[in-house]
């Protein structure tokens, strides 16, 4: 079945293509909001049948509209009735519903809206869970209303009709005659309610017969897209891409209950339209070249919601950015920690680093200043409660051990860090990223600490436990006969001595020596790493490699764009623009829309990229990756108050520009250019960076303007 | 009787002042019931400086609640937040305020004093 998904921040309606809902384990559909599902049944039948989905059109991320015909057992036989849904999200749903007769004589209709709530959490939805409250439903002034109760946890659901309706405990009904050629249409308002913060129980958004739904939207879409930079490039897909991914980034915004009017990317829908710690950071600095807004919002909100206490149940400590916050019945009654869950090792330092990049970008010193306690508190977080095996290595162990997450890194699968051989290693473990995320959180630290905060003796303190800790690292993690760094390292300070796309974080993050980079880069460009589309997330020949594998052979677009940013601070121009290639050739086979991973297959094997089964879509750093390997290939970096721009494009690309790109220098349009083989043209499908070396030298440049 | 409510509004009227609430400016009000009455704090915070009363004067942000669930918080065996979630807290007004003094709440009870971290070991001193 094709699920038809349409959300507004937290409030999203998942149905199949004739606008129904009809939850079961296997289909989670619904409407959810803030982590509960309202609506787990919504069937739409004329004369006791089901209606056949014509068409869908997918009018905004918001808004979808569903034409529908009853069914006539045969396709000779015409429909006479035509039956259109028009739906929008915004504080539950609006559905104006409307009735076309085709026929010159007159119709009776008996039309039905069947309706139930399961009221699931979204961790039950997932797990299947057994509810511990009550039901109960009834019929209030005109409304059917749905509702859950376990103490005093309250959800309800309030459905009504601008049409006469009989409404029984099981939906509403209404009798509709229609004149030859006649139309007919009711809204139907369906409100959630919900005791978030800020909020009173059952505040029905739609009563006062609007007719229109109103998404929470401060800013339209199209304000959105005017705003973000102009891309203009030969290669037709990338356009598609690039629009793609600002549209879905939209749709990933996310208002946080702290900060009305704010937003910042959720991590993914349908299941992650919550604040995550390492989703936002990540789709954060992907994003910064397009919109700071995001980053600005991410590291407010994170700030505020910083962790004060020691408490095993959230796996929380003084100074650690959060994992993921949640608002569902199990998070209230703290059977989940997520209220918020910290167990993630890599926020805390990839906050001092995306607040850092941010200043770079924007010049916002003056936020940078109020967020100076919340770095200064993270930066303490990786010296005094990182360090779980007093070896000066940020490690990760859970403390919640029966609902914190085992693996408090990005590959947080069971299996994702083994040794060469399959094994796994016991808790701690001290991850190799972390550790270049550590480094770079500390000098950019102490950038901000000498340039904004102005506490020289502060930034030497922290550059010289970065440079420390570079040196520490460079010995201790490389394995020799492999030359590559070590996956980890184990409870024992030993090698957990996998190769895996982790190295490619490493260059990002600038932990590597120098004389170190070039080994490191050919491991990643090499067959085993590298599939033609991209860098696996574990190498091939490893014990536990697996094409399909999550976190253990897949290709990741988001860790592939950071691997890309990586390549350019080290200098490897050239495999920078083979990694977007790659990606971006990927995309045109998801029509812009990169999945969370797709299988490492090589890539004259299979010939497309190969979805992984189970992939959150859209997700927001996947989203974010085009963004990110665009700015890789245009080699865009901000160095004081100018936006440095130095392409190295694909081949295949003839020309690329990006106008209007925001910053503290007010708006700079960057161009580059490459080569195309004209010979190749028309023979068969192009592919992104796997044409022959150019003749021509490519040029490059940038031009600022006011605005 | 211990009363860790009194004792908490009382250790923070006596400090004066809360780093952890630095950059936050405005007040709050904690309406506690319990038994035939409700009870009144009201803190005012002037960038982290905190002046206490007993008032129920207006305030940005009111959480309202019953005293033995207030107690549970202070002691870290209620979290906060959940509470909210649950019902069992009301809160009305500027939420962002609540989401900043709330740090002061302390955590749950654990076995977190096993661990070899410079952190937890300045939190056993």
């Amino acid at each position: 079945m094709n699920e038809v998904k349409i959300l507004d921040g937290n409030t999203f309606v998942v149905s199949d293509e004739a606008g129904d809902i009809e939850a079961s384990l296997t289909d989670p559909t619904g409407l959810f909001s803030f982590d509960t599902r309202f609506l787990s049944k919504w069937v739409l039948t004329i004369d006791g049948q089901r209606l056949n989905p014509l068409s869908v059109d997918d009018l905004q991320y918001f808004e979808t509209r569903f034409f529908l015909v009853p069914g006539t057992g045969t396709v000779y036989v015409d429909a006479k009735l035509s039956v259109i849904r028009l739906r929008a999200v915004g504080g539950g749903f609006h559905e104006v519903l409307t009735i076309l007769n085709h026929d010159d004589r007159p119709v009776t209709l008996d039309v039905r809206i069947a309706a139930d709530s399961d009221f699931a959490d979204l961790f039950e939805v997932k797990d299947a869970l057994k509810k511990s409250g009550a039901y109960a439903r009834r019929i209030d002034d005109g409304r059917l209303v749905l509702g859950y109760k376990r103490e005093t946890f309250e959800r309800e659901t309030w459905i009504s009709a601008t049409q006469p309706a009989t409404i029984d405990d099981q939906g509403l009904r209404f009798k509709v005659t229609l004149e030859p050629h006649g139309r007919w249409e009711t809204d139907l308002h369906v409100a959630t309610g919900v005791d978030a913060p800020g909020q009173s129980v059952a505040i029905p958004k739609y009563e006062g017969g609007s007719r229109r739904a109103k998404p929470n939207m401060e800013r339209s879409l199209e304000k959105w897209l005017d705003e973000a930079p102009r891309l203009e490039c030969d290669w037709a897909s990338l356009n598609a891409t690039y629009r793609r991914s600002l549209v879905d980034l939209a749709a990933l915004r996310f208002s946080p209950v702290s900060l009305p009017g704010h937003y910042l990317p959720a991590a993914g829908l349908p299941w992650f339209m919550t604040l995550f710690g390492r989703d936002s950071i990540f789709t954060s600095l992907q994003a910064l070249p397009f919109s700071a807004e995001l980053a600005a919002t991410t590291l407010t909100a994170l700030g505020l919601w910083q962790g004060a206490r020691v408490d095993d149940f959230r796996d929380e400590d003084p100074g650690r950015i959060l994992h993921e916050l949640r608002f569902g019945e199990l998070t209230a009654f703290e059977e989940r920690p997520h209220s918020p869950y910290y167990g993630a090792a890599d926020a805390t330092p990839l906050y001092v680093v995306l607040l850092d990049e941010y200043e770079r970008w924007t010049g916002d010193t003056r936020r940078v200043r109020a967020l100076e306690p919340v770095a200064r508190a993270a930066l303490s977080w990786i010296d005094d409660y990182a360090d779980l095996q007093g070896n000066g290595y940020v490690s990760y162990k859970r403390r919640n051990e029966k609902t914190g997450l085992e693996n408090q890194c990005w590959k947080d699968s069971w299996d994702s860090i083994s040794y060469r051989d399959g094994r796994l290693p016991g808790f701690p473990r001290a991850t190799c990223e972390l550790q270049g995320y550590a480094y770079d959180a500390r000098v950019r630290g102490a950038r901000l600490a000498r340039d904004v905060w102005k506490d020289p003796a502060y930034a030497e303190r922290l550059e010289k436990q970065a440079a420390e800790l570079k040196r520490r690292f460079n010995r201790d993690f490389w394995v020799e006969d492999g030359e590559y760094f070590a996956l980890a390292l184990d409870a024992d300070g030993a090698q957990v001595d996998a190769l895996a796309s982790n190295i490619g974080h490493l260059l990002w993050s600038g932990i590597v020596d120098k004389n170190k980079a070039k080994r490191v880069v050919r491991h990643l460009m090499s067959t085993r790493l590298y599939s033609g589309w991209g860098v696996r997330t574990l190498a091939e020949g490893e014990g536990r490699y697996n094409p399909i594998g999550y976190h253990v052979g897949t290709i990741w677009p988001f860790d592939n764009s950071f691997i890309a940013w990586g390549l350019r601070r080290y200098g490897f121009k050239e495999e920078a623009a083979r990694i977007a290639a790659g990606i971006l050739d990927a995309a045109e086979f998801f029509e812009g829309r990169l999945p969370e991973a797709f299988g490492g297959y090589p890539r004259a094997l299979t010939r497309f990229p190969v979805q992984y089964p189970t992939a959150c879509s859209p997700q927001a750093w996947s989203t974010g990756a085009p963004l990110l390997l665009l700015r890789a290939v245009l080699g865009l970096e901000p160095v004081g108050e100018h936006l440095l721009v130095d392409p190295a494009l694909p081949q295949g690309i003839g020309h690329l520009e990006l106008l209007d790109i925001p910053g503290r220098w007010g708006r700079i349009d960057a161009f580059g250019r490459g080569t195309v083989d004209v010979d190749r043209v028309g023979r068969g499908r192009r592919q992104l960076g796997v044409l022959p070396q150019s003749k021509v030298k490519p040029t490059a440049g940038s031009r600022v303007h006011g605005h | 009787m211990a009363d860790p409510t009194r004792a908490f509004f009382e250790g923070l009227a006596a400090k004066g002042h809360e780093p952890l609430l630095a950059s936050f400016s405005g007040s709050l009000r904690f309406d506690l019931s319990g038994g035939e009455r409700t009870e009144h704090w009201h803190v005012d915070l002037k960038r982290g400086d905190v002046a206490v009363s007993h008032n129920d004067h207006d305030a940005d942000v009111v959480l309202s609640t019953d005293r033995t669930t207030f107690d549970a918080v202070l002691a870290g065996e209620t979290n906060a937040m959940a509470a909210l979630l649950r019902g069992t807290v009301t809160v009305r007004g500027k939420f962002i305020l609540l989401l900043a003094f709330q740090r002061l709440f302390r955590g749950s009870p654990g076995a977190h004093d096993e661990l070899p971290t410079a952190g937890y070991a300045k939190g056993r001193r």
